[in-house]
C-alpha cells in the first residue's frame, strides 16, 4: 500500500458533474447551454480522474473523508488502483456517451431531465469507484439506481413502466440485501473499510460468514446480472440507446461487478476466500451464466436483445475470473471491466445509429447495412470480433489471462468453458457480420436518413480503443499497469507482474 | 529492423487499398510493387539467416510477460521467402483475373493482409506471436474464399469457419497450457527446457495444438474444408491456399514439435504415432479421392492434401534428414501447386473448362498454358530434373535414415497415386479434340504471366538445387538448428 | 439571563402570543401571520440556546417560582427536550407555508395561527415537563388544539374527522390520567424523577403494572401505534395541508415521547413486558403500515399510513432496548419529523393547487409543478431511508440493535418496510412524472408561490442531507439512550 495523501480530487470528481447536473436541470432549457453543461461535466470529470493516474501508478493513494453518518462510519473516498481503474473506464466512456446522447436525443422531449440525470449517474458511478468503505459504496450504489430510473423510463409507455418496475424491484431488493450484509459485517467486525485485503479475517463464525457472503453476493449479483438475477436487464433495453449503452452495458452492470470485486478482494480477501471455498460455488454459477446467456443470445431476433444477453454473458467472465482467486485471473477480471465496456458500448452505439439511420431493429433487417453505414459497421465488426477473441483486439487479452488464471487455480475445466464461449460468440456475431457485409440491402438498407457525425465518431473512437487495448497492453498511459497494480495489492505481491 | 518492415509493408498496403479504393491501374501497380518489395526483403532476411544466428525484436508486449516478438531463423526465413515468392506470381494472376471486376480493391486488400499475417507466422519468435498471425490470417481468408459470393462459395466459407474457429480455440487452449506448465512460449531449438512433470497435461496440450494447427495443415481427418474451399475460392487465392496456407499449418506444427516440445520429450511422451498415422491415411485416401474426382480444382485440392501429408508424415519421424526432406518438399510443392492452380484458373476463365473430362484438346486451344500444366504435373509426380524430384528424393532418404519402412511404403503409394491422378490430365490435354477444332482462346494476361513465372521457378529450383542453395541449403540448416545443434 | 431561566419561554412564548393574537390581529391576517411566525422562530432560537447551554450536562432544571423539587413544579430540559428545536422549526416552516392558504383556513386566520401556536406551546411544554401533572396539562393543550385544527379544514368531512380524532384522543387522555392517579397513590409524588425513585420500593407490583399498562396504552393511542392507529388516516385526509404536516410530524411524536418518558419513569417495572409489547407491535406496525400505504389511492392517507409505519420503527427500536436501537429511535423522532413535515407540505401544495386528492388524479402534475413534485419525490425517497438521508440513520441503528439483541429476523422486517416504502414512493413519483395527465385541473395547474415552495425545499433538503450529521446526533442522544436502557435493566432510580 502506498502513501495515503489527502486530496480534494476524489471528491471533486463526482461533485463536478453533480453540480453540472443541477445546473442542467435548472437552466438547461436552451439546447446550447444543455449541451455545453453536459459536455463540461463529462470532460471535467474525465480530466480530474485522469490527473490522478500518474500518482496512482507511482503508488500514491488519494483520500478524503467528510461527515460521519453514523458513529465510526464516515462518507469517505479513497482512490486506490482498482477504484481508479473503474473510474477511468467510466469517465472516458462518459465523454463519448455524452456526445452520442446529445446527437441521439435531438428532438426528443424532456432533455433537461434526461441530461440532468445522465450527468448525475456518472457522479454516482465515480462515487462507487472511489468509495473508501462499504457504506459510501452503498450510498452511491443506491443513488445510482435512483438516478438511472428516470432515464430508463424516459420514453414512457407501458413497456417502459413495466421494465422500470422490474428494474427497481430487482435492484432495490439487491440493495436491501447488501444493507443487511453490511449490518452484519459492522456488527461482527466493527469496520466497513475497503482499504485492506480483507476485514473479516478474525471472525470465527462460519454461519455468519456464509450469510454475509450470500447476502452481498446476491445483492451485488443483481446488478452484475448473474443468473438467475438477470431478468431486469433484457427488459431494460426499452430505454433509449444512450441509456442502454452507458448504463446497462457499462455503468450499472459494471458497478455490480465492481462490488463483487470489492467483496472478494477487500471485504473477504483472497486468503479467507480460499479457506472458505465460496468462490467455487459462485464461479460455477458464473460459468453457467456465461454459457447459458450465450445460448439464449443465439435465439434472439432483435439486435438490442442480443446485445443484452451478450452483456449478461460477458459480465460473468469478470465474476468467474474474480472467483478463481489467482493473480492472472484477477488481472483478467479487472481488465475485462475495460475491454467489455469499450466493446459493448461500441455495439450499442452502432445499434442506435442503425436504428436512427434505417429504422432497423431486428437482425434480419440488417442485410447489406455495411454499405449504408460503413463507419458504424466497421466499428461493430471490430467490437464483435473482440468478443469472439480475435487476437490484437481487447477480448483476446481477457481470454488469455482468464484461461491462464483457470489453470493456475487448478480449475482447468473453465478453460473449456472459455473455448465453448468463444464458439458461441462466433455463432451469434458472425451471422450478423455476414448479413451486414455480404447480403444485398433489403428494405431497411436503402432508407435514407442521415446519421449525425456526432453519433458515428464516438462509435468509431470506442472501437479504436478496443484495438488499442488489444495491442497496447504496456503503453504507459493505458490503465493496464494500473490493473496490475491492483492485482499486486490484492494478492500482497510486490514488484513484477503475474 | 527489416523484419517488422517486411511484415508490416503488405499490411499497410492492404489498409491503404481498403481505405482509398484506388483505380484498377493504381491498385495493380501498388499490389505488385509491394509484393515484389516484400519478396526482396524476405530474400535478404533469408540470406542473413543462412549465415548468421537469429536475433529477435519485440514489437509490443501483448500479454505481459509475453510479447509480440519477431525473429528470423533458418526455418522462418525459408518459409517467409517461399510465401512471399509465391505471392509475386499470385498477385500477377490476381490482377489479371480481377480485371475490372467488382470488389477488386477488397480482394487485393485482404490478399495482401494475408501475406503480412503469414509472414508474422513465419517470423514469430514465440508461440503467441505465431498464434496471433495464424488466427488473423485464418479468419481473414474466409473473406477471400467467399469472394465470388456464389452459394457454393458461401457454403465453402461456412464449412471453413466451422473447422477453423474451433481449431483456433483449441490452439489457444494448447498455448495457454504450454505457458502454464513451462512459464515460457519462446521457440527454443530442442524444445522448452522445463515443462513440468505431468505427462497427461503435456499430452493434452500437444493434442490441442496438433488439432488446432492440423486443421490448417489439412491433416486427416481435419481436411474436410479443403476440397470445398479450393474450387470455390478465386483462382489466385486457391493457389495461395494450396501452396502456402496449408503449408503454414505444417510450419506451425514443426515449430511446436521441435521448438516447444522437442524431439526428446516427444519420444518420451510417445505421441508421434498419433500424428504419423493420420498423415499417412491422408496421403493414401486423398490420393484415391483425387483419382476419382472429375472436377479439376477439387482434384488438385485432394492432391494438396496428399502431398502435404507426405511432409507431415516425414516430420512425424523426428529425424533431421526427413525433416529436411519435408521442408524442401513443402517449398517446392508451393510453387508447383501454385503454378498448377494458375494454369487451371486461366483455363477455367478463358476456355470455360472445369473438369478433367472437358480438357480434351486443351493443348491446341491454350498451348502455352497447357505446356506449363504438363510441366508442373510432371514436377509434382517427381520427374527429375524438376524441383519436385528433389523433395521426393530427400523424403525417401529421410525415411530410410529414420528406418521407417512403413513411411517409405506410404510415400511410394502416394507417388503412384499422384501419377495416376495426373496422367489423365496430361493425356486429355494433349489428345486432339474431335472436329470441328475449337479455336485458340489463350490470352496474354497476368494469368499467363503468373503461370509462366512459376513454371520457370520450378525448373530453376530443380536444376539449380544443388547449386544455389534455395531451398535446400536453407532447409538443411533449418533442420539442423531445430534438432538442437548448429 | 441565565441559561435555565430561558426554559419557561420555550412554551410560554407561543402560548402568550397565541392568547394575544385574536385580540391584536383578528381582522388582519398579515399581521397575525407575522406575529405567529416571529413567535415560532424566537421559540426555536430559545430552544437552540438551551440546547447549546446544555453542553455536557444531562439536564437543565428550572424550579417554577423558585420552589425546589420534589415539592415544587420543575421544568427539565434534557437531551430529549432538544426536540423542541424541531417542533418549533417545523411549526415555523408550516406557518410560512400557510401564508397563501389563508383563504382555506376559515374566515378568521388569526384563530388558526393562534391554534398553531397553542399547539406548539403544548408540544414544547410536554417536552420540558418535569412532573406528571404538567405533562398531562400540556398534553391536553396540544391535543385540544389539534382537534380544533383538524376541524378547521374545508369540507364537510372535517368536523366528523375531528370528532373521530377527538374520541380516541379523549380516551387516551383518560387512560393517562388514571395512570397518573395510580402513580400518585403509590408514591405520593408527581415529580417524575421522584416517582422514578420511589416506585420500586413502593411494592405493589399489580398496581404498578396497572399504571404502566394505562400509561402505555394511552400514549400508544396518541402515537398511532398499530393497532391503535385507526384515527390517524381519517384525521389526515380531512385536515388542511399544513395541519396534516403538524399532525404527522409533531403531534404523533408526543405519544412516542410519552412512551419514552414512561420507560424512564417506570424503569424496571415496565420491562420486560412493555419492551416486548413495543417490539412486537412495532414490527407489525412497520409492515402493516407499509402494506396499507401501498394500497391507498389517496395521497394523504398514503402518507398517514407511512407515519404509522415509521412510528412502528421507533417503537421497535425502543422495544429492542439496546443502546444502539434506542439511540436510533430517538434520532428518528426528530429526523422523521423533519422528513414527514416536508413530504406533507409538498403533498399539501400539490393538493391545494389542483384540488385533487387521489394519486391517480395527480398524474402528470410533475411537469406543471416541478418544484413541489420534485420535493415530494425526493422526500419519499428520503422517507424510505436511502442514505445519506436522515431516515437512514435511525433505521440502521435500529437494525444494528436487532442484531445485538439476537433478533436477526427483525432485520428482514426493517428492510422489508424500507423496500415497501420505496415501492409506494416510486408509485407517487411515477404518477407525477411518468404518466400523462388525466384531469383537466392538472393541466391547468401552476407552480405554487415561493413562500409555499421554500419550506418544502428546506425541509426536504434537510431530510436528504441530515444523514451527514448522523454521528453527531447519535452521540448527542447517547446518554439518554443509555439512561433508558439502564432504567429498564436495573432497579429504578437511574435517570
Amino acid at each position: 500500500m502506498g502513501a495515503e495523501l489527502f486530496d480534494l480530487r476524489p471528491a471533486l470528481a463526482p461533485l463536478v458533474s453533480a453540480v453540472c447536473a443541477g445546473l442542467v436541470m435548472l437552466v438547461g432549457y436552451r439546447p446550447g447551454w444543455r449541451a455545453a453543461l453536459a459536455i463540461a461535466a463529462a470532460v471535467l470529470k474525465f480530466g480530474i480522474v485522469w490527473s490522478m493516474l500518474p500518482g496512482a501508478l507511482a503508488g500514491t493513494v488519494y483520500a478524503i473523508s467528510f461527515g460521519e453518518i453514523l458513529p465510526g462510519l464516515a462518507l469517505a473516498f479513497r482512490v486506490d488502483a482498482l477504484g481508479l481503474f473503474f473510474a477511468l473506464v467510466s469517465s472516458t466512456l462518459w465523454v463519448a456517451a455524452t456526445v452520442y446522447a446529445l446527437a441521439y436525443m435531438r428532438g426528443h422531449p424532456g432533455q433537461q431531465r434526461f441530461f440532468g440525470f445522465f450527468s448525475l449517474c456518472v457522479s454516482t458511478t465515480v462515487g462507487i469507484a472511489f468509495a473508501e468503505n462499504l457504506l459510501t459504496l452503498f450510498v452511491f450504489y443506491e443513488l445510482l439506481t435512483v438516478c438511472t430510473y428516470p432515464l430508463l423510463m424516459h420514453d414512457g409507455g407501458l413497456k417502459a413502466r413495466r421494465a422500470g418496475r422490474r428494474y427497481l424491484v430487482y435492484t432495490l431488493t439487491g440493495g436491501a440485501l447488501i444493507l443487511a450484509g453490511m449490518l452484519m459485517i459492522w456488527h461482527l467486525a466493527g469496520t466497513l473499510s475497503l482499504a485492506d485485503t480483507g476485514i473479516l479475517g478474525g471472525i470465527d463464525d462460519p454461519v455468519a460468514l456464509a450469510t454475509i457472503f450470500v447476502l452481498l453476493a446476491v445483492g451485488f449479483g443483481v446488478k452484475a446480472a448473474i443468473m438467475p438475477l438477470h431478468a431486469w436487464l433484457p427488459a431494460a433495453m426499452v430505454a433509449p440507446v444512450p441509456v442502454s449503452a452507458l448504463l446497462h452495458a457499462v455503468a450499472v452492470v459494471k458497478a455490480g461487478a465492481f462490488g463483487l470485486l470489492r467483496l472478494i478482494y477487500n471485504v473477504f480477501g483472497v486468503d479467507l476466500m480460499r479457506e472458505l471455498g465460496y468462490a467455487d460455488v459462485l464461479g460455477a454459477i458464473a460459468a453457467a451464466t456465461i454459457v447459458l446467456a450465450s445460448v439464449i443470445a443465439l435465439r434472439q431476433h432483435k439486435l438490442k436483445a442480443l446485445l443484452a444477453w451478450s452483456t449478461i454473458s460477458q459480465l460473468s467472465y469478470i465474476v468467474l475470473a474474480a472467483c478463481l482467486l489467482t493473480p492472472a485471473a484477477a488481472l483478467a477480471a479487472i481488465i475485462h471491466l475495460a475491454n467489455q465496456a469499450f466493446a459493448k458500448i461500441t455495439l450499442f452505439f452502432a445499434a442506435g445509429a442503425i436504428e436512427r439511420g434505417t429504422g432497423a431493429t431486428r437482425i434480419d433487417e440488417l442485410d447489406g447495412i455495411g454499405y449504408r453505414l460503413p463507419m458504424v459497421m466497421v466499428a461493430f465488426t471490430i467490437a464483435s470480433l473482440s468478443f469472439i477473441g480475435v487476437p490484437l483486439l481487447a477480448g483476446f487479452i481477457t481470454k488469455w489471462y482468464l484461461s491462464l488464471g483457470a489453470l493456475e487455480a487448478g480449475a482447468g475445466f473453465y478453460v473449456w468453458v472459455m473455448a465453448v464461449s468463444t464458439l458461441l460468440n462466433a455463432a451469434y456475431w458472425l451471422p450478423i457480420l455476414y448479413r451486414a457485409w455480404f447480403r444485398r440491402p433489403g428494405r431497411y438498407g436503402t432508407t435514407a436518413r442521415p446519421v449525425s457525425l456526432l453519433m458515428r465518431v464516438p462509435t468509431l473512437i470506442c472501437a479504436l480503443y478496443v484495438v488499442i487495448l488489444g495491442i497496447g497492453a504496456e503503453a504507459p498511459a493505458m490503465p493496464f499497469a494500473l490493473a496490475e497494480s491492483a492485482v499486486r495489492f490484492a494478492f500482497g505481491m510486490l514488484g513484477v507482474a503475474p | 529492423m527489416l523484419v517488422p518492415i517486411t511484415v508490416l509493408l503488405p499490411v499497410t498496403a492492404a489498409v491503404w487499398i481498403a481505405a482509398f479504393g484506388p483505380g484498377r491501374r493504381a491498385a495493380a501497380v501498388v499490389s505488385i510493387a509491394v509484393t515484389v518489395a516484400t519478396c526482396m526483403g524476405c530474400a535478404v532476411l533469408a540470406a542473413v539467416a543462412t549465415f548468421a544466428p537469429p536475433s529477435s525484436i519485440e514489437l509490443t508486449e501483448l500479454v505481459p510477460p509475453i510479447g509480440l516478438v519477431l525473429r528470423v531463423d533458418a526455418l522462418g526465413a525459408l518459409f517467409g521467402l517461399t510465401v512471399s515468392l509465391l505471392y509475386v506470381p499470385a498477385t500477377l494472376h490476381a490482377v489479371g483475373w480481377l480485371g475490372n471486376g467488382p470488389r477488386r480493391c477488397a480482394f487485393l486488400a485482404v490478399f495482401l493482409f494475408c501475406l503480412g499475417a503469414m509472414l508474422l507466422v513465419a517470423y514469430a519468435a514465440n508461440l503467441v506471436t505465431l498464434l496471433v498471425g495464424y488466427e488473423l490470417f485464418s479468419l481473414v481468408s474466409v473473406l477471400l474464399i467467399i469472394h465470388r459470393r456464389t452459394r457454393r462459395a458461401f457454403r465453402a466459407g461456412f464449412k471453413y469457419l466451422v473447422y477453423v474457429i474451433p481449431g483456433g480455440a483449441l490452439a489457444l487452449v494448447g498455448t495457454v497450457i504450454v505457458f502454464f506448465v513451462a512459464d515460457s512460449v519462446v521457440f527454443t531449438p530442442g524444445g522448452l527446457t522445463a515443462m513440468g512433470q505431468d505427462d497427461a497435461t503435456l499430452r493434452l496440450a500437444w493434442a490441442c495444438l496438433m488439432f488446432g494447427f492440423g486443421v490448417k495443415a489439412a491433416l486427416f481427418p481435419l481436411h474436410g474444408w479443403v476440397p470445398d474451399a479450393h474450387p470455390a475460392a478465386p483462382p489466385p487465392f486457391s493457389a495461395i491456399l494450396s501452396g502456402v496456407m496449408v503449408a503454414t499449418g505444417v510450419f506451425a506444427i514443426v515449430r511446436v514439435l521441435y521448438e516447444i516440445f522437442g524431439p526428446v520429450r516427444l519420444e518420451a511422451l510417445a505421441v508421434m504415432p498419433w500424428l504419423a498415422v493420420p498423415a499417412a491415411i491422408g496421403v493414401v485416401v486423398a490420393g484415391l479421392l483425387a483419382v476419382g474426382e472429375d472436377e479439376l480444382k477439387r482434384r488438385l485440392a485432394y492432391s494438396t492434401i496428399s502431398q502435404v501429408g507426405y511432409a507431415t508424415l516425414a516430420i512425424s519421424l523426428l529425424e533431421p534428414g526427413a525433416l529436411t526432406g519435408a521442408l524442401v518438399h513443402l517449398a517446392n510443392h508451393a510453387f508447383i501447386k501454385g503454378g498448377l492452380f494458375f494454369a487451371v484458373g486461366a483455363v477455367a476463365v478463358h476456355a470455360g473448362v472445369h473438369r478433367v473430362s472437358e480438357l480434351r484438346g486443351m493443348g491446341r486451344r491454350m498451348p502455352v498454358t497447357a505446356t506449363l500444366m504438363t510441366l508442373l504435373a510432371l514436377a509434382l509426380i517427381g520427374l527429375p530434373p524438376l524441383s519436385g524430384f528433389i523433395g521426393k528424393w530427400l523424403l525417401v532418404s529421410g525415411a530410410l535414415q529414420a528406418g521407417s519402412g512403413s513411411a517409405l511404403v506410404v510415400l511410394l503409394i502416394g507417388s503412384v497415386l499422384a501419377a495416376l491422378y495426373l496422367w489423365p490430365v496430361m493425356r486429355e490435354t494433349w489428345t486432339p479434340p474431335p472436329k470441328p477444332a475449337p479455336e485458340r482462346c489463350e490470352r496474354r494476361d497476368g494469368m499467363l504471366l503468373a503461370a509462366l513465372l512459376t513454371g520457370a521457378l520450378v525448373v530453376l529450383f530443380g536444376l539449380g538445387a544443388a547449386l544455389t542453395g534455395f531451398p535446400l541449403a536453407l532447409a538443411g540448416r533449418a533442420a539442423r538448428l531445430l534438432a538442437g545443434g548448429d | 439571563m441565565n441559561g435555565p431561566d430561558l426554559l419557561p419561554l420555550v412554551f410560554m412564548l407561543p402560548l402568550v402570543v397565541a392568547a394575544l393574537l385574536p385580540a391584536l390581529a383578528l381582522k388582519r391576517p398579515e399581521l397575525s401571520w407575522a406575529l405567529a411566525l416571529t413567535a415560532a422562530l424566537v421559540t426555536a432560537g430559545v430552544a437552540a440556546v438551551l440546547t447549546a447551554t446544555l453542553g455536557e450536562s444531562l439536564a437543565l432544571r428550572y424550579p417554577v417560582g423558585g420552589w425546589a423539587a420534589p415539592l415544587g413544579i420543575e421544568l427539565v430540559f434534557d437531551r430529549l427536550s432538544a426536540i423542541t428545536i424541531v417542533f418549533s422549526g417545523v411549526t415555523a416552516l408550516a406557518l410560512v407555508f400557510s401564508r397563501t392558504l389563508a383563504g382555506g383556513l376559515g374566515p378568521r386566520p388569526a384563530l388558526f395561527h393562534a391554534l398553531v401556536l397553542v399547539n406548539l406551546g403544548g408540544l414544547n411544554g410536554f417536552a420540558v415537563a418535569g412532573d406528571l401533572f404538567n405533562l398531562f396539562v400540556f398534553m391536553e393543550l396540544l391535543s385540544v388544539s389539534a382537534y380544533a385544527l383538524v376541524a378547521a379544514g374545508r369540507g364537510s368531512g372535517s368536523a366528523l374527522a375531528a370528532l373521530k380524532y377527538l374520541l380516541p384522543g379523549a380516551v387516551s387522555s383518560l387512560l393517562v390520567l388514571f395512570s397518573i392517579g395510580v402513580v400518585f397513590a403509590l408514591t405520593g409524588s408527581l415529580n417524575m424523577a421522584d416517582v422514578a425513585e420511589r416506585l420500586g420500593p413502593a411494592g405493589a407490583p399489580a398496581a404498578t403494572a396497572l399504571a404502566v399498562a394505562l400509561f402505555a396504552s394511552g400514549f400508544m393511542i396518541k402515537a398511532a401505534l398499530f393497532p391503535l392507529h385507526f384515527w390517524l388516516p381519517d384525521a389526515h385526509s380531512a385536515a388542511p395541508g399544513p395541519v396534516s404536516a403538524l399532525l404527522s410530524a409533531l403531534v404523533v411524536k408526543v405519544g412516542v415521547i410519552g412512551l419514552i418518558r414512561g420507560q424512564l419513569l417506570f424503569g424496571e417495572a415496565a420491562a420486560p413486558a412493555l419492551s416486548q409489547v413495543l417490539m412486537l407491535l412495532g414490527a407489525v406496525a412497520i409492515v402493516a403500515g407499509a402494506v396499507a400505504a401501498t394500497v391507498q389511492s389517496e395521497l394523504k392517507r398514503l402518507l398517514a399510513y407511512s407515519t404509522v409505519s415509521n412510528v412502528g420503527y421507533i417503537a421497535l427500536g425502543l422495544g429492542l432496548a439496546t443502546t444502539a436501537s434506542v439511540a436510533g429511535s430517538l434520532v428518528h423522532v426528530g429526523y422523521h419529523g423533519v422528513t414527514k413535515a416536508g413530504v406533507f407540505l409538498a403533498a399539501a401544495a400539490l393538493i391545494e393547487r389542483t384540488g385533487l386528492h387521489d394519486i391517480e388524479d395527480l398524474r402528470g402534475l410533475g411537469h406543471r409543478m416541478p418544484w413541489s413534485a420534485a420535493a415530494i419525490s425526493a422526500g419519499m425517497v428520503a422517507l424510505a431511508g436511502v442514505p445519506p438521508s436522515a431516515a437512514f440513520v435511525g433505521k440502521w441503528q435500529i437494525a444494528l440493535g436487532a442484531l445485538e439483541a439476537q433478533q436477526p429476523v427483525l432485520i428482514a422486517v426493517i428492510l422489508g418496510g424500507a423496500l415497501l416504502a420505496l415501492g409506494y414512493g416510486i408509485r407517487v413519483i411515477n404518477a407525477l412524472f411518468f404518466r400523462s395527465p388525466t384531469h383537466a385541473r392538472v393541466v391547468a395547474a401552476r407552480e405554487a408561490p415561493p413562500s409555499t415552495v421554500l419550506p418544502l425545499v428546506v425541509l426536504v433538503g434537510l431530510a436528504l442531507s441530515a444523514g451527514l450529521t448522523g454521528a453527531l446526533m447519535i452521540d448527542f442522544v447517547g446518554p439518554v439512550a443509555t439512561a433508558i436502557v439502564g432504567a429498564i435493566a436495573e432497579t429504578p432510580g437511574g435517570r
